[in-house]
C-alpha cells in the first residue's frame, strides 16, 4: 500500500476540497439554494476495506455513479451513496413531494448527473493543478452492494482505492458520501509523483 | 449499370468518400438530436432531427457561434457543459429533471406549444487536424416523463387518503407538516411571501361539555367546511391542527393581504351564527386567528413560522375572542439570518 507524507496527503485533501467547491457552485446555480460540500478527510485502502467503509451490513444497498478517466494516469471514479441516501440528495435537489420508494428514471438520470458534477470538478481540479490531460468517459449508474459497484471496474480485490468522505449540505440536511478512485499500481505512483511536481512548483515560486 | 431515380450511385465514390456519406445518412436518419460544435463554438452539424424539432435550417446555423444563437444557454449548464468538454476534454450529462428543457424543441415545430423533455449529453470529440470539438446529443425523453407523472399523480391519490383528517376531511396534521415544508422551501426558492394562519374555536370546550361531542362533531365539521370553501386558491391548504384547531397555509401572501383574509374568515365564522350558550357575552360560536408571514430575504424554518402564529393566536385569545391578530416573523427568536 503507499504511503503519502503528511504534506502531501493535505495537499490532495486541499486539492479535492477545491473540486468538491466548483461542483457545489454548480449545484447551487441549477437548483437556486445553497448547497455545500467538502472533503473532511481521505484514505487509502484495499478495494474489500472500501466496502466494508461504505456499509456496516452486507446486503445494505448502495447507489454509485461511475465514470473513467485516462490519460496522464488512469482511474475509475465512482461517487457513493447509502440509497435511502440518495433518494434522499435526489429529491432535495428536485424538490419533489411525491416520493417514491426507488429512484425513478429520471431521477436516476438526475443522480447520475449529480455525480457526473462532482466527479468532473474533482478529477478536473486534479488535472487543472497537476497540469495534465484527461479524458473523461459519459457517467454510469449502478445499485447494488458496495462489494458488488465496487466489483464492477473489473479490478482485483487487493486494488487500492482512493477513498473521499464527502459532506454534502443542502437545506439543513447533511448527508455524507463517498468518492472512490480506483488505481492500479502505477496510477498510483503517478498520482504520488504528480504531487510532489505541483509541491515542488508552489515551493519554487515562493 | 443503370441508375435509378436520384439515389446516388456509390458505386463510383472512392471509399472514403462512400463511408462519409454512410455516415452523413446515419446521422440524417437518428432519432435523437445531434450538434457539434468546433473549437470556438461555431456549429459545424445541425442533424436532420434537429431540424426537425427545432424548426430551423441547418443551412441557416452552420458557421454561426453557437452562444450568439443561444444567448440564453452561456450562463445555464449548457454553457459550462461545453465549456469543460472543449477545454478540459471531459463530457456532461444533463439530466431532464436537473436541467428543464434547455432547447427551444418542440414535437411538432410548427405548431411550437409545450417544449419536448430533453435528456442531454455533451461529449468532446477528437476531429483529425483541428482542435477539439464537441458532439451535443438530445434524447426525447418526454414519454418518460409523462409516465412518471401519471406513476406520482396515481401515488399521491392513494396517500391523500391517508393524509386526510377523518372527521372534517380536511387535511390532516401529517399532510400539514409536509406542505409546510414544501411550501417554504418553494416560497424561498421563487422569493415570494409566505402566510400561515392559526384558527381557533373559541370556548371549544364549554361547547363539547354542555351540547355533548356528537354536536361538537358537528361544529367541526361545519367551521372546517366553511374555512375550506374559503380557501380555494391553488396552493392553499387547510389543514386540522389538533382538536378545535386549523391551520391554513397561503403561498404568494403577503401579511397585509393575509389580515385581509383572517378577517373575512373571522366573519364569516361569526355570521355562521352557530348557538353557544356558554360562551360569553357573544352566545355564539367565534374564532380567534394568529397570522405569521414569512417575507423574503428573511426565510424563517417551519417552527419559528408556527411559533410566530401561535404567539400571535395566544394575543389574539387574550385580546378578547373573535379576535385577529399578526406576528411578523421578525420577532421570532429562532429567525434564520439569510444566506
Amino acid at each position: 500500500m503507499i504511503t503519502l507524507t503528511e504534506i502531501e496527503h493535505d495537499a490532495l485533501v486541499e486539492i479535492f476540497n477545491i473540486g468538491v467547491g466548483h461542483a457545489a457552485a454548480s449545484m447551487s446555480a441549477i437548483v437556486n439554494e445553497e448547497v455545500r460540500m467538502s472533503v473532511p478527510s481521505i484514505s487509502f485502502l484495499n478495494r474489500a476495506g472500501a466496502a466494508k467503509l461504505l456499509s456496516n451490513k452486507d446486503d445494505e444497498r448502495i447507489c454509485g455513479v461511475s465514470q473513467h478517466y485516462e490519460g496522464a494516469f488512469n482511474t475509475e471514479a465512482m461517487l457513493m451513496f447509502p440509497e435511502n441516501k440518495s433518494l434522499e440528495i435526489v429529491r432535495l435537489m428536485v424538490g419533489e413531494s411525491v416520493p417514491l420508494k426507488e429512484l425513478t428514471e429520471m431521477e436516476q438520470e438526475a443522480m447520475s448527473e449529480i455525480g457526473n458534477i462532482i466527479l468532473n470538478s474533482c478529477v478536473g481540479t486534479l488535472a487543472n493543478i497537476f497540469q495534465l490531460e484527461l479524458r473523461g468517459s459519459l457517467p454510469l449508474y449502478h445499485v447494488g452492494t458496495s462489494a458488488e459497484i465496487l466489483r464492477a471496474s473489473g479490478s482485483a480485490d487487493d486494488t487500492t482505492v482512493l477513498m473521499l468522505h464527502i459532506d454534502f449540505i443542502l437545506e439543513k440536511h447533511q448527508i455524507r458520501g463517498y468518492v472512490a478512485f480506483i488505481l492500479d499500481l502505477t496510477s498510483l505512483h503517478d498520482l504520488k509523483h504528480q504531487i510532489n511536481c505541483y509541491l515542488l512548483r508552489l515551493t519554487g515560486s515562493t | 449499370m443503370t441508375e435509378t431515380g436520384n439515389m446516388t450511385d456509390t458505386s463510383s465514390m472512392r471509399p472514403d468518400a462512400q463511408r462519409l456519406s454512410l455516415l452523413e445518412s446515419v446521422l440524417s436518419a437518428a432519432n435523437l438530436g445531434a450538434i457539434v460544435l468546433d473549437s470556438e463554438r461555431r456549429i459545424v452539424l445541425w442533424n436532420r432531427w434537429m431540424e426537425c424539432h427545432s424548426g430551423c435550417p441547418a443551412s441557416a446555423l452552420l458557421g454561426t457561434d453557437f452562444f450568439t444563437l443561444f444567448p440564453d444557454l452561456l450562463q445555464q449548464r449548457v454553457g459550462s457543459a461545453i465549456g469543460q468538454a472543449l477545454r478540459d476534454n471531459f463530457p456532461s450529462l444533463l439530466s431532464q429533471t436537473l436541467n428543464k428543457a434547455p432547447f427551444a424543441l418542440y414535437a411538432n415545430a410548427a405548431l411550437r406549444g409545450e417544449r419536448m423533455q430533453q435528456a442531454v449529453a455533451i461529449t468532446p470529440i477528437d476531429v483529425a487536424g483541428a482542435a477539439r470539438h464537441c458532439l451535443i446529443q438530445i434524447n426525447d425523453v418526454s414519454n418518460a416523463v409523462g409516465r412518471e407523472k401519471l406513476l406520482r399523480d396515481q401515488t399521491l391519490v392513494l396517500r391523500t387518503e391517508t393524509f386526510l383528517d377523518g372527521l372534517t376531511g380536511v387535511a390532516n396534521r401529517r399532510h400539514f407538516d409536509m406542505a409546510m415544508e414544501k411550501e417554504l422551501r418553494r416560497a424561498k426558492r421563487v422569493g415570494s411571501a409566505l402566510s400561515l394562519l392559526m384558527i381557533d374555536i373559541d370556548s371549544f370546550k364549554p361547547y363539547n361539555d354542555h351540547y355533548g361531542h356528537q354536536q361538537g362533531d358537528a361544529c367541526l365539521i361545519e367551521v372546517a367546511a366553511t374555512l375550506a370553501a374559503m380557501l380555494q386558491r391553488p396552493g392553499d391548504l387547510l389543514a386540522r391542527y389538533g382538536g378545535e384547531e386549523f391551520a391554513a397555509i397561503l403561498p404568494e401572501t403577503d401579511a397585509a393581504h393575509a389580515l385581509q383574509l383572517a378577517e373575512a374568515i373571522r366573519a364569516r365564522i361569526d355570521a355562521l351564527n352557530i348557538h353557544h350558550a356558554h360562551a360569553g357575552a357573544i352566545q355564539h360560536i367565534t374564532v380567534c386567528i394568529g397570522i405569521a408571514t414569512q417575507n423574503i430575504p428573511h426565510p424563517v424554518d417551519s417552527g419559528a413560522l408556527i411559533g410566530a402564529a401561535d404567539r400571535a393566536l395566544y394575543l389574539a385569545k387574550h385580546a378578547g375572542r373573535n379576535c385577529v391578530m399578526a406576528q411578523g416573523p421578525d420577532e421570532a427568536q429562532s429567525r434564520i439570518a439569510a444566506a
